[in-house]
């Protein structure tokens, strides 16, 4: 009797060991304020997963391993967060984790994947502060990858663009969350970097939920801003572009990638026309990979619009990215994954752009071994009657070439 | 100058709705001693309501009666389920109730309709107008009346109608209302009728403005506390006041103090007039009998 119950187990156990599936959790914002990026990122890494499932999963040592999906809602709260990444750090087979929208919630939960050396590509969290934490950490070995335009580089394009318009006085709005305030220190740097040809005239702040941003918007108009910066999330900047209406202030509003969130879109109207941000993929098919997406997507989801475009698109290639690190490493272990991540042979045909070797071997004096994005990847993009269009043709040729 | 007049139109406007729902405090207190803390989650519930019947395509000067219904009917839930048991055993267990059926109504609005926050239209348009050299929006000029026609409506029911003379009568001497044959019961049904009422009305008021979603009022009703402490609950007219003035208090500090600010006038003025004047500064002293 012993015997057999002993067998049973042991049987129970190889079974376990032998099952054919890559466990990926999805983690983002799925409810809230940020809801648009988290929800698009989920549903364009899920619409990757379930092409790659439909051809038979990925070919490991003759075997094919399917995709299986844990999504967790972090509800853009940095104590769910902290908690989802504790719980994920001690699950059992986990191969890696794809995933989270918010700055903060990155800055609560990634160390405790770190410590259990789980690999994780941040998508679309954008701060910086994500990545230069292990810098400043000094970590000998990270396995924590971003894949999306982080704030550096975002906040880089702003201040260009400003000054390409020939602007001379800015204001500097901001929300106090982690994301707000180190946006608002990207910006500032990058005036200081690019020669200081822009003066601040006004540096303002909100909090998440401020639907009165009089007191602000006035602070700008008497300082004499020409045209605003911002780094915030959708319904706050919807509330700056609706105030700068009923004030009759028409400044151009540029500012972080999130300025193409549908929050801001829908609930600033026409208001929101002309506001201008980073871009790392635009819902315009320009090329054939970009329409099957689009298409796909809509398809999938029954929308008319992706709530947020390239946090869809982002989401869709960080799988494919991991997929061909599992099928590089040839298992499903998650530091092996994480290894093979970091020195990508083959190039991976993605959404947004054909990525070869997007990463390389972690340095902990360079936090660009660890993110995917250049200056190339990245375009203007223009709200544009309720839509994101490419703000000028030439970054539209660009994109088609490149790909 | 200029801007002092801006910031402070601006920010009484939004002080109005702040008094708006210190008024359904009021209302309940007056009859009850009772207040429902849950008052928030009226007004977040009867704007989802009305929200909804606009998306089903009735029309807006349609929808708002039957979103003031809702309001009441809410009221008066409120009041069978949370206060009336707790009045009669003349305890003090309203206050947990009404918290825990104001929870009850969030975690409800979460599941049916999200925790997204949706746009609310409105015909009225937001164009700026300018009038004295400040800009105001139709949609906050509409705030303003809205609240003064609500306010002056239940005021002179209260003062000229037989019904309206019986909650002085409640808010006096509750038994000898009842000896005078006036039904207290009914009296602080109808209180809180009218005080779900003057929430559907907020919420109709500001959805355009603060857009609708779950946490849409948590903030102003914790502002709506602050006017009604600092008022007295037993001044309609001071209620109005305060509202005003903590509005614009509140874009006053953020504009001249920073913008990190704004919250800090409306706990000062909460604390000195506790210290200073517990009943309010438009409170009548009262007298408890043992």
């Amino acid at each position: 009797m012993k015997k057999i119950l002993m067998s049973m187990l042991l049987c129970m156990s190889a079974h376990t060991l032998a099952a054919d599936t890559v466990k990926i959790a999805i983690t983002g914002p799925f409810t809230g304020g940020s809801a648009p990026m988290g929800v698009s990122m989920r549903d364009g890494a899920k619409l990757a997963i379930a092409e790659i499932n439909a051809a038979g999963g990925i070919g490991v040592g003759g075997r094919r391993m399917k995709i299986e999906v844990i999504e967790r809602d972090d509800e853009a709260k940095n104590d769910r967060g902290a908690l989802i990444a504790q719980e994920l750090a001690s699950m059992d087979g986990l191969s890696g984790v794809i995933g989270t929208a918010n700055t903060g919630v990155v800055l609560a939960g990634d160390r405790y994947l770190q410590e259990k050396g789980i690999t994780k590509i941040i998508t679309p969290a954008a701060g910086s502060a994500s990545m230069t934490q292990w810098v400043k950490a000094g970590v000998p070995d990270l396995s924590i990858f971003r894949f999306s335009a982080d704030d550096g580089l975002q906040a880089q394009m702003v201040v260009a663009e400003a000054i390409k318009r020939g602007l001379t006085k800015v204001a500097v709005f901001h929300d106090t969350t982690n994301y707000g305030v180190s946006g608002r220190d990207d910006l500032l740097n990058q005036i200081k970097g690019q020669g200081n040809k822009l003066q601040v005239v006004a540096t303002e702040k909100f909090n998440i939920g401020d639907k009165d941003m009089t007191a602000q918007l006035l602070k700008a108009k008497n300082g004499g801003a020409q045209v605003i910066l911002i780094w915030a999330i959708g319904p706050e900047m919807a509330a700056v572009a609706n105030d700068m209406e009923k004030l009759g202030m028409h400044l151009p509003l540029i500012g972080g990638w999130t300025l193409c969130m549908s929050n801001f879109i829908d609930n600033a109207g026409k208001n929101g026309n002309g506001a201008v941000m980073p871009q790392t993929f635009i819902e315009d098919p320009i090329t054939p990979k970009a329409r099957k997406f689009i298409d796909a997507y809509h398809k999938a989801y029954n929308v008319q619009r992706i709530p947020s475009p390239m946090s869809a698109a982002e989401g869709y290639d960080a799988v494919l990215l991991f997929a061909a690190a599992v099928k590089q490493a040839q298992s499903a272990d998650t530091r092996k994954i994480k290894a093979a991540l970091e020195d990508l042979k083959e190039p991976v045909k993605g959404v947004i752009a054909d990525w070869k070797h997007p990463y390389s071997k972690w340095n902990p004096a360079n936090e660009d071994t660890h993110e995917a994005f250049r200056t190339q990847n990245v375009v203007m993009g223009m709200v544009k009657d309720g839509q994101v269009v490419f703000a000028n043709e030439a970054d539209k040729q660009r994109m088609i070439k490149q790909k | 100058m200029d801007v002092i007049l801006q910031m402070g139109v601006s920010g009484a406007l939004m002080g109005l709705v702040y008094a708006l729902v210190a008024y359904g405090f009021q209302l309940t207190f007056a009859t009850s001693k009772s207040i429902n803390f849950g008052q928030g989650e009226l007004v977040m519930v009867s704007a989802f309501i009305s929200l909804t019947l606009l998306n089903l395509g009735v029309p807006y000067w349609l929808m708002a009666p039957l979103g003031l219904l809702a309001g009441a009917l809410l009221g008066l839930a409120v009041e069978r389920l949370a206060v009336r048991l707790a009045l009669e055993q003349k305890s003090e267990g309203w206050i947990l109730m009404t918290i825990i059926l104001g929870l009850l109504f969030f975690s409800a609005a979460e599941n049916i309709w999200g925790r997204d926050d949706h746009p609310f239209p409105t015909p009225i348009s937001s164009a700026p107008l300018h009038i004295l050299g400040i800009d105001v929006t139709p949609v906050e000029l509409s705030v303003a009346i809205g609240v003064f026609a609500v306010m002056g409506l239940i005021e002179l029911f209260k003062r000229k109608t037989l019904w309206g003379r019986a909650f002085d009568a409640v808010s006096a001497d509750r038994d000898a209302a009842e000896l005078m044959g006036i039904s207290a019961k009914r009296t602080i049904m109808l209180s809180y009728a009218l005080s779900g009422l003057v929430a559907a009305m907020a919420g109709i008021l500001v959805s355009p403005i603060t857009t609708v979603g779950p946490t849409m009022a948590s903030a102003l009703v914790l502002k709506a506390f602050s006017v009604a402490v600092v008022a007295g609950l037993n001044s309609g007219f001071g209620i109005v006041i305060i509202g005003m003035v903590l509005g614009a208090l509140e874009s006053l500090a953020s504009y001249y103090i920073g913008s990190g600010w704004r919250e800090a006038p409306g706990l000062i003025l909460l604390i000195l007039a506790l210290a200073i004047r517990p009943n309010g500064i438009f409170g009548a002293a009262t007298i408890r009998k043992v």
